[in-house]
């Protein structure tokens, strides 16, 4: 018995690629091949998907290569090239803990629990959890989902919230975005529920946009950072330092603008609140 | 960096409770889907032998039919293709009393039913033509030559690719989480996400796994030893 | 004489085609022994098989026990409850006894009560002389014996005709001998049989009729001493000169 648990840990290990022998840093790794590999969506507008133009883009993706490239590229003295991989919530943790990629950038939520496996980057937006119905669906918000059937984003933070508040209502947990937004829209379940600028991207995109409605305040507060492997304080320094001096100079909103203004893919505009936020969060040099 | 285990995540919490519904709904999801399948499968792959044409060809026609698309394409079909069909208070009353698991099923049992039916099928086909005329022959009718002579052989012959083919299906049954339902790879990403232990989850889940297929497969290794046909199949360990 | 037990009437039958019978006219009287032979390919056992409609036919008519077989309503199970058929190959059921094999057709065609049924099982397996060997699987028994379940599986139907379609060319030579004086038996308790063979010393003793086909056509038909002291083809004396010289 003992002997299988101890092949099962070195599988584990292997197939997780978990422990180099002979270590290198981030910093180090991203120095010698001259490149930053990040995960990222192809399916969460604007924060990272795939445009008609057929082109890998998106708001995170803007925030790597003009705020925290150029941090970096200070630091190792050379340029670096970004290099995309698709992430999902169920992969994101195994692709940065086995070396597949140093940095997650996309639209991951910086909880407690998930700080005990990975480090995570300043907060460079807030949503929270909201409901999207049809319009003329009873739902409000948190207060009226008791015993409806709720679509929830498989791997997310609001499934867990729901199922600790409302233990009544039926929860249904897709692994995807589509998925979901079909169950909605056939009646198999009441709402949808994720945070509310992924709501909003989601009824962008909807062939009828006017037919559904984001309701509810936010029930859960959804702190988006971007996640590395653990204990690298220098990278993630530099992580920082980029978003900071983005967020000082004013090109953190430029940014901002292009893909939730008015114009932009998904218009959620910036509340006062936290844009003062934002600002806050750099510190002094 | 080196990863640091964390096995406790498996016990503490709601872990343990997690993974034990997730066993639960995994292995009643694939039981019916089996019964489902063996149904089917016995049905279609008989039909396939059978002397009239038609019967052969409809059964031909859902064998290539369903074992050729994509079991992830068939989930979505029972999950979001069938509903609309039915009627509204019949749709809200399945919404509302697992949907997600009856479409999970119907669409693990009629493809895999589609896979069995070649098994069956070939089953059928290695057993002389002989035997099927000597049961017409004592004046059995098609029906009774299959039911009491021609399946009863054929069964026994193909447990083992039979045994396969159960074992896919049940590793199979967890591409219903794509329509939601809550089994037990569902059920490991959860502890992950809870816990953010990836490793830990996915190795329990993996080791859960194996056991069930590892006593799925002596429990048929022992049915195939206590229905061998003496002469037919070498029964192990007697004369 | 009275109505024919088995009667062809002008039956033509294909394989594709092949043309395996042609214009076939033969009838068989109750209580008749008729021996068919004839070299491989002459059409001798699909002959027998068309009486039971295992094979069907292309043209003409094949009445068995006063009821056209050929016919499209022609009801093939009380048919072939009335015809028993014993095979070269025995095909027994590998999956029961030599009891169950001889009691399915009786429990499940007839719906006889089982009591009943094994009672007669095991007297049909006293009378063709393996009464111990009730509770063997086919592959437990000497070819021999499997030959006389299968007897016996075809005769517990009662059946009024039997055919044997070489029953013993898949037998060793010692167990020849146990087959035929099973098959002697019948035909002196009265039973209408037809069979296809190569055992000449049986056909002499037994047969009340020889027809002997080549080529799909019945080339000759007579009584067994006059078909051996004098046949009056080319055709039968080559065959006879063959299979009967060594």
């Amino acid at each position: 018995m003992k002997r299988l648990l101890a092949l099962l840990l070195t599988l584990a290990v292997a197939l997780g690629g978990a422990a180099p022998a002979f270590a290198e840093t981030t910093l180090e790794k991203i120095e010698r091949t001259g490149t930053l590999t990040i995960g990222t969506r192809t399916g969460s507008p604007p924060f990272g998907f795939v445009n008609k133009q057929n082109e890998w883009v998106g708001f995170s993706i803007d925030l790597v290569e003009q705020a925290i490239k150029p941090a970096i590229e200070r630091k190792v003295g050379k340029s670096i090239k970004v290099e995309k991989k698709e992430s999902t919530p169920a992969t994101r943790i195994p692709l940065l803990t086995s070396n597949a990629v140093d940095l997650i950038a996309e639209t991951m939520t910086d909880t407690r629990a998930r700080r005990e496996s990975v480090d995570f980057s300043l907060t460079f937006f807030v949503t929270g959890a909201q409901f999207l119905v049809n319009k003329r669906a009873p739902i409000k918000g948190i207060e009226s989902i008791a015993g409806k059937r709720i679509a929830a984003q498989q791997g997310s933070t609001n499934a867990r919230i729901l199922r600790e508040r409302v233990p009544t209502a039926q929860l249904r947990e897709f692994p995807d975005q589509p998925a979901a937004f079909q169950a909605l829209a056939q009646g198999q379940v009441d709402a949808y529920t994720n945070d509310g600028i992924q709501l909003a991207g989601l009824k962008a995109k909807a062939p009828n946009p006017g037919d559904w409605v984001i309701v509810g305040d936010f029930y859960s507060y959804e702190p988006y950072g971007m996640a590395m492997r653990k204990n690298e304080s220098d990278f993630r320094h530099l992580v920082n330092v980029g978003l900071m001096e983005a967020i000082e100079a004013g090109k953190y909103f430029e940014i901002y603008e292009k893909w939730f203004g008015p114009k932009g893919e998904v218009p959620y505009p910036l509340t006062a609140e936290n844009k003062r936020f934002m600002i806050m969060q750099v510190v002094p040099k | 960096m080196r990863y640091e285990f964390n096995w406790s995540v498996l016990w503490s919490g709601q872990s343990g409770s997690w993974l034990l519904q997730g066993l639960l709904t995994t292995l009643e999801i694939s039981a019916l889907a089996w019964l489902l399948a063996a149904a089917l499968g016995i049905l279609s792959g008989a039909l396939r032998t059978v002397p009239w044409p038609p019967l052969r060809a409809a059964a031909a026609f859902y064998v290539e039919f369903f074992r050729n698309v994509p079991l992830l394409v068939w989930m979505f079909f029972w999950y979001f293709g069938v509903p609309p069909l039915l009627p509204g208070a019949v749709q809200d009353w399945l919404f509302n009393h697992g949907a997600e698991f009856w479409a999970g099923m119907f669409a693990l049992g009629v493809y895999h039913g589609a896979r069995m039916s070649e098994v069956i099928r070939s089953g059928i086909q290695s057993i002389p033509r002989t035997q099927f005329e000597a049961s017409q022959a004592i004046g059995l009718s098609v029906w009774q030559a299959y039911r009491l002579v021609i399946l009863p052989i054929a069964i026994r012959l193909i447990v083992p690719p039979a045994t396969n083919e159960s074992l896919n299906l049940l590793k199979n049954s967890s591409v219903a989480l794509t329509i939601s339902v809550a089994e037990l790879t569902f059920q490991t990403r959860q502890i992950e996400t809870y816990t953010a232990r990836a490793i830990e989850a996915l190795t329990a889940g993996t080791l859960i796994y194996l056991v069930l297929c590892v006593s799925i497969a002596a429990v048929m290794t022992r049915l195939e030893r206590r229905f061998a046909i003496p002469g037919l199949i070498a029964r192990v360990g007697a004369g | 004489m009275a109505e024919p037990a088995i009667a062809f009437r002008l039956v033509n039958k294909f394989f594709g085609r092949l043309h395996v019978l042609k214009d076939i006219d033969l009838t068989v009287a109750p209580g008749e022994v008729v021996v068919v032979c004839g070299p491989s390919g002459s059409g001798k056992s699909t002959l027998i098989r068309c009486v039971n409609a295992l094979e069907r036919v292309q043209s003409g008519e094949i009445v068995v026990l006063g009821e056209s077989v050929t016919s499209a309503g022609a009801n093939l199970t009380r048919l072939r409850t009335q015809v028993g058929m014993v095979f070269q190959s025995f095909n027994l059921f590998p999956h029961m006894t030599a009891l169950q094999n001889i009691m399915l057709a009786p429990l499940k065609v007839r719906r006889l009560a089982r009591a009943e049924v094994e009672k007669t099982a095991r007297a049909l397996l006293e009378r063709v002389g393996i009464p111990d060997k009730a509770d063997n699987y086919p592959a437990n028994l000497s070819g021999g014996q499997q030959q006389r379940v299968a007897i016996a599986r075809a005769l517990a139907m009662h059946p009024k005709i039997m055919l044997f379609d070489e029953p013993t060319s898949a037998l060793d030579p010692e167990m020849i001998n146990e087959v035929l004086e099973v098959m002697t038996d019948l035909a002196r308790d009265g039973m209408t049989m037809m069979v296809v063979t190569h055992e000449m010393g049986f056909a002499r003793r037994v047969a009340r009729r020889i027809v002997f086909m080549d080529g799909g056509v019945v080339v000759e038909e007579a009584a067994p001493e006059a078909f051996f002291a004098s046949p009056t083809s080319d055709r039968a004396r080559q065959f006879l000169s063959k299979i009967l010289s060594h």
